[in-house]
Order: C-alpha cells, then structure tokens, then sequence
C-alpha cells in the first residue's frame, strides 16, 4: 500500500522534473552561449588532441568493422541516397564551376602537355595508323555523298570560274579586234547595243 | 510521277529572267566564236579519234581482206561526214546552242524572232559555214564588219549569234 501511495507522489515529480532537465537543456543549446563555447571548443587544442586521440584509437577499426557488420554501404546503395547525390552533383553548377577551375589551372595544363609529349601517345598514334579499321573508316568518310558532293561542287565551281575569266577575256577581244578591222577598213565604229527585242 | 513526266513538266528558262531586267541587244564577235568553234571542234574530234579507234582494234583482230579497204574507208569517211555535219544541225536547230556554245554561254538563233533555226536552216548554215571558210576563210571577214556581226554563213542561213544567259532547269510545281 505505501509502496504504491510512494509511487504515485514520486513518479509524476520524476516527470515532471525530467521535462524541465530537458526543456532547460534545449534553452542552453539554443542560446548564444553554448554556440560560443562550442566554437570556442571546436577551436581549442584540447578539440585538435581528442580528435587525435580517436583517430588514434581503436574508434576507427570500431567503427569500420561496425559499417561493415550493419551494412551501412548496402543501405546506402538500396535506398537511392547515391543516386540521388549523383544526380545533385551532376545536375549542379558546381561541378561545372569545378570542371572550370580544372581545366584553366595549370597543373592540368602541364599534365596535357606531357601527356601530348609522351611515348604513349606517339605509340597510340602509330598503332592508329596501323590499323585497317582507320582506313576503313577514312574510305568510309571519303566516298560519303556529303564529300563526294562537297568535292563535285568546288571542282564545278572552279571550273566555272575559270570559264568565266575566258568568256570575259575572249568578248574583251571581239571588241578589240572589230576595233581594229574597222578601222583598218576604213569603216565606222560599231553602233552600241540597242534595247532588248521582245 | 514518272521520269517521262517529270522532263514533260521541266521548263528550260534563263537564270534570274523574272527579276533581271532585259539585257540590251548584242551580237557574238568572231573571238569567241571562233574558240566556241575549237572547242566543238575538239568535241568532235575526240569522239571520231576515239571511234575510230575503237573499230580499227577491232578490225584488226578480225582481219577482213585487202580488198574491203576501199568499202572500209568509204564508210568510215562517210560516218565522219555524217557525225560532222549531224553535231552541229542537230545543236543548233535543237537549242541554237552547241557545246562550245554553251560554254562560252552563246546561241545561234533566227534574225526575224530569235527563235532556234530549223533543221534546214541549220544545214544551210553548215553548208555556209563550208564555204565561208573555202576562201582562205574570207567569209568570215563580215563578222568584223557587219552591225549584226554575221558573218556570210549567218547571212545565207538568216541567223544571228547572240549573247545566250545560263539556263536552269526548274520543276513546274
């Protein structure tokens, strides 16, 4: 009877005490003073030597020997989460603004450079020309009607050109000469061109 | 639509000839008629050499007798004759217009309306154009000379040769 009278006084006072332990507690966390003192913490030596001190330890064959045994990576993998940051990653701009940055440092550059100048590429180039599937597809490209036609056009188009500079000389020199057999015969020059019959 | 009909539906016009205004009249001189001429001339040439040359490998696996030479070269000149004087009557009364013609863009075509010559007067032109050239080519002197630049064959025949522009060919939709 007292056992029960003393459990019904204690219990609700325990709760009760315990809502304000926890409602106190998530008033310094959301104040500005645990946020100092956490950064002060996370700055200190004393932050740098734990780490250390972790690292150091056995919390890292701990840890990994737990992923393994809970399938962390098997979890991970099921529920998408790589897809999905795969995607992010893509489909962000910072992978771009990455691409970008590498691409104009010039550690990438000289690694170009060498790679250009490299034995592998002088041996890949040859083996290239050796091979027959190269001209297969060289013989491809060059009986392709879109070439074939290409070439057919310029050739056409010189030789028009060409043709036209003769026609242009050779109606220059029926003038000329009509010039000078009129005049060796005595006769007037030729009349100028009249308008267009219908 | 078949190919027949598709050539049935084809128009033959100069190129631009609805925007560019009407060129103003004028005659062909003897310069570039005469290389138009050299180039049919070659044409002609090349097509009779290559002929030719063709039936005497011919002739010579067969071996016909000596006396077949005389047949052989009466038809081989009269072949000639006739490829001669078929190249240019069949051009000109067709387009006014020969090879060599084209080329340097010019056509043969009647003084009255400018219209191609007929067969006939084509002939009539060759056979002018024979006896043009008879003379020490005298007869060609007119083209010099004469307002419509005609030489003796293009007065025999009624015919002028006129600057032709470049045709193309469209599909009458």
């Amino acid at each position: 009877m007292g056992g029960s009278i003393g459990a019904a006084v204690v219990r609700p006072t325990v709760r009760r005490i315990n809502r304000t332990a926890v409602a106190t507690l998530d008033g310094l966390l959301a104040s500005r003073l645990a946020g100092d003192v956490v950064e002060r913490l996370a700055a200190s030596p004393l932050a740098a030597r734990a780490a250390h001190g972790a690292l150091q330890g056995p919390l890292v064959e701990a840890l990994a020997g737990d992923l393994v045994r809970y399938r962390v990576a098997d979890r991970l993998l099921s529920e998408g989460l790589v897809e999905q940051t795969a995607a992010r990653v893509l489909e962000g701009e910072e992978l771009e603004h990455v691409v970008q940055a590498a691409l104009e440092s010039p550690t990438v550059e000289r690694l170009i450079a060498s790679a250009i100048e490299s034995r592998l590429l002088d041996q890949a180039v040859v083996r290239l020309l050796e091979s027959d599937d190269l001209w297969l597809i060289v013989d491809e490209v060059a009986s392709s009607p879109a070439v074939t036609t290409a070439i057919a056009q310029q050739s056409a188009g010189f030789a028009e050109q060409v043709a036209g500079g003769v026609r242009a000389r050779s109606r220059s020199a029926d003038a000329w000469v009509e010039q000078r057999a009129r005049r060796a015969f005595r006769r007037r020059p030729a009349p100028p061109p009249g308008p267009e019959a219908g | 639509m078949s190919f027949a009909a598709d050539r049935a539906q084809a128009v033959v016009r100069p190129a631009h000839a609805a925007e560019a205004p009407a060129p103003p009249l004028t005659y062909v001189g003897i310069v570039t008629r005469a290389i138009a001429f050299a180039v049919d001339a070659a044409v002609i040439q090349f097509v009779a050499i290559a002929v030719a040359g063709t039936f005497a490998l011919i002739l010579s696996v067969l071996s016909p007798p000596d006396k077949f030479d005389g047949v052989l070269l009466v038809v081989g000149s009269a072949a000639y004759g006739l490829w001669l004087v078929g190249y240019f009557v069949v051009f000109w009364s067709a387009t006014g217009q020969t090879p060599g013609n084209r080329l340097f863009q010019i056509r043969v075509c009647r003084a009255v309306d400018r219209t191609a010559p007929s067969a006939g007067a084509a002939l009539l032109r060759f056979g002018g154009l024979i006896l043009a050239a008879l003379p020490l080519f005298a007869g060609f002197l007119p083209i010099l000379l004469d307002d419509r630049r005609r030489g003796a064959h293009d007065m025999i025949a009624g015919t002028v040769v006129v600057p032709a522009p470049p045709v193309e060919i469209t599909s009458r939709r």
